[in-house]
């Protein structure tokens, strides 16, 4: 799923191991987010949302969206 | 399954831990009777004992699988299926087709506990291909 991860990451300056420790997940889990190899579930794009501060739909792009 | 190139989870070192002390004992059992350590053995209860044994720590790795899976993220845990999936379907679907050619085709016997190191070898020829969890 197309995201705004990495972006959002590196302009707040944060390693990989810095947000997946925000997040609650490993490493491995934000590089397959970023490199867009995992589709979060509805949990995980919350909680992405709530450490941005940002609304769901402005870190991942809806597919399903006209 | 041992990622221990990016293992660097407390839920993956647990793992690493409890595959290597499962694994020490399947290897124990197997190495002794690679050199004959069992050849004498004429007790039926005592050679089913044997066969236990050596069963004990696949069951054991499964569980350590499955307590990987527990502890750790959703990715983790997706790919861990899907890469003990592909590697438990190809396994068993080249063993079948063996035990066909055995009974059809004149194959040399390979014997039923050859299933696991063959799971392990698909295992280690699959999972660097296995990066998605879709």
């Amino acid at each position: 799923m197309k995201n705004r991860l990495k972006l959002l990451r590196v302009e707040r300056g944060w390693t990989q191991e810095q947000l997946g420790q925000a997040l609650g997940v490993s490493r491995q889990a934000v590089i397959a987010l970023e490199t867009e190899r995992h589709d979060p579930s509805l949990d995980l794009a919350y909680r992405i949302a709530a450490v941005f501060e940002r609304p769901v739909e402005e870190i991942f792009e809806n597919p399903h969206a006209g | 399954m041992l990622t221990l190139g990016k293992s660097t989870t407390a839920a993956h070192r647990r793992y690493v831990i409890r595959t290597m002390a499962f694994m020490s004992g399947y290897v124990a059992v197997n190495v002794a009777a690679i050199f004959g350590a069992f050849d004498d053995i004429g007790n039926p209860v005592a050679a089913w004992g044997l066969a236990l044994a050596v069963a004990a720590p696949v069951a054991g790795q499964i569980w350590a699988t499955l307590a990987l899976m527990r502890e750790s993220d959703e990715f983790v845990r997706a790919l861990t299926a899907k890469q003990f999936i592909v590697s438990a379907g190809v396994a068993m679907a080249l063993f079948s087709a063996w035990g066909f050619g055995e009974s059809y085709a004149d194959a040399p016997h390979a014997p039923g506990w050859l299933i696991y190191p063959l799971f392990w070898a698909v295992y280690g020829l699959t999972s660097p291909f296995i990066k998605t969890s879709r």
